[in-house]
């Protein structure tokens, strides 16, 4: 393999200042841009990378200070997913310049709190697309979400995950009295564990989208229910054409935040997903009834990338 | 999940594992992050100012019992080394772990941690001196 010789042809003293020139990685498959109120997930699954050659491609996309902490990871397995996730949000992005910006050309900033987003450079004869965007990840899936010009958030969760505290305790402790009432409805264990993760991920989202931080909002603050779309409200059982996700403050309850729209669903049969947005409250396409459109690619950059919106690997979808 | 971004000052740890130098092709089912340090000699852990505390040190057994704690939280392999160094983000604990780590604590130490305190946590050794911070203004 051409990438071993180079590999070899390397002066092993550490500070040697040349650039091994690496060869151009395959093209990646253009995506057209995200729609009003749709949101684009990608996601990748770390152990279908079995090809050890495109760690290298990936170290090669990321700047000094991302590879810098990707190898203050605890540990391979943690490296490899820190890797994996600048990979994967730097792919991603350069699908929607129409071929005009690398995945190794991105630069990023932080928000002044603290919340990653693209810092385009200037260019002359084109205006590149107000790009949004937010990654999540567990130990077996990174997932990217990209919007248009509206704040986004993700959130994924393996559906197995067990917590090692009583989940109820947990609630009582994080949760809003109004999550924790609907928790307690639940007869059995189980329903109790998937349901708290399932509120977690959609308060991480709306956490995520709204860029403050975690302590920017706290968990206690808000509730996320289901609502039924003649506003009345729907405990337990939800129907996902009849109802639909929203958030209000504990300070204010039956005050929707209708700033935000969600969507909730399962993912690879293995993870709960969850995804906030904000509405363009000047379109007056963007109504309250209007839900978020999803589309999702399954994809490993630079190998194989799969549309998987309308497969069993996307389910369960509330909005 | 998230990670929960964090606004301390970080101490740059050292490596936990003796990562094994790979020669040769790859083998196919153990892809090596190890072997990238070589091919990018450029890269150096940066070494960052030391943050110095005012306040004194939390007691080793403390450190000790929160490192266990987390170390069971996150269920890391045994032979993981886990100090008063090590970032919560870098050890892979996501938002839910944190909070969790923070319950156990609270628990193991008979104290309530406020969310405030929680978010200025992202090492161990944060924790185990807010946990001496609290027990003694339980006790004082």
């Amino acid at each position: 393999m051409s990438w071993l010789l180079r590999r070899n042809m390397l002066p092993l003293h550490s500070n040697s200042l040349a650039r091994r020139p690496l060869a151009s990685p395959p093209p990646l498959l253009p995506a057209p841009l995200p729609s009003p109120r749709e949101t684009h997930l990608w996601y990748v699954v770390p152990d279908q990378l079995k090809d050890a050659s495109l760690l290298n491609q990936y170290m090669d996309l990321l700047s000094p200070c991302e590879r810098q902490s990707v190898l203050r990871m605890n540990g391979e397995r943690l490296q490899k997913g820190a890797l994996l996730a600048r990979a994967l949000v730097r792919t991603t992005l350069a699908r929607y310049t129409d071929c005009r910006v690398s995945p190794k050309s991105f630069k990023f900033r932080k928000n002044r709190f603290g919340k990653p987003e693209v810092e385009w450079n200037k260019y002359d004869l084109w205006a590149p697309p107000p790009l949004q965007f937010n990654i999540s990840h567990t130990s077996t899936m990174i997932a990217c979400g990209v919007a248009l010009d509206l704040p986004i958030g993700v959130d994924i969760e393996e559906k197995q995950r067990k917590t090692r505290n009583n989940i109820l305790s947990l609630a009582r402790r994080y949760f809003s009295p109004v999550e924790v009432a609907y928790l307690r409805t639940l007869a059995d264990l189980e329903s109790q564990r998937h349901e708290f993760i399932r509120l977690w991920t959609l308060k991480e989202a709306y956490v995520k989208a709204l860029g403050r931080g975690f302590s920017g909002a706290p968990f206690k603050d808000f509730t996320i229910r289901l609502e039924a779309s003649n506003s009345k409200q729907v405990t337990g059982e939800s129907k996902s054409d009849a109802s639909r996700i929203v958030v209000e403050a504990v300070d204010h309850p039956g005050i929707l935040m209708n700033r935000w729209h969600f969507a909730l669903f399962e993912l690879n049969n293995s993870h709960y997903a969850a995804v906030c947005m904000e509405r363009d409250v000047k379109d007056p396409a963007d109504r309250e009834n209007n839900s978020l459109k999803l589309e999702v690619w399954r994809t490993l950059p630079f190998v194989e990338d799969e549309c998987v919106t309308e497969t069993a690997a996307v389910k369960n979808i509330i909005r | 999940m998230a990670s929960i971004s964090a606004t301390a000052i970080s101490i740059p740890t050292r490596p936990r594992h003796s990562l094994q130098a790979v020669n040769g092709i790859f083998g196919l089912k153990s892809v090596s992050i190890s072997s990238l340090k070589r091919s990018f000699p450029s890269i150096r852990l940066q070494p960052t100012p030391m943050h110095f505390r005012v306040c004194c040190a939390a007691k080793p057994e403390t450190v000790q019992k929160v490192c266990g704690i987390v170390k069971k939280q996150l269920a890391l392999p045994e032979d993981t080394t886990i100090t008063g160094e090590s970032k919560f983000s870098a050890l892979g604990a996501d938002s839910l772990d944190t909070v969790e780590i923070v319950m156990g604590l609270e628990e193991a130490f008979d104290i309530g941690v406020e969310e405030e305190s929680a978010q200025s946590i992202s090492t161990v050794q944060d924790a185990a001196d807010l946990i001496e911070k609290l027990v003694a203004a339980k006790s004082g």
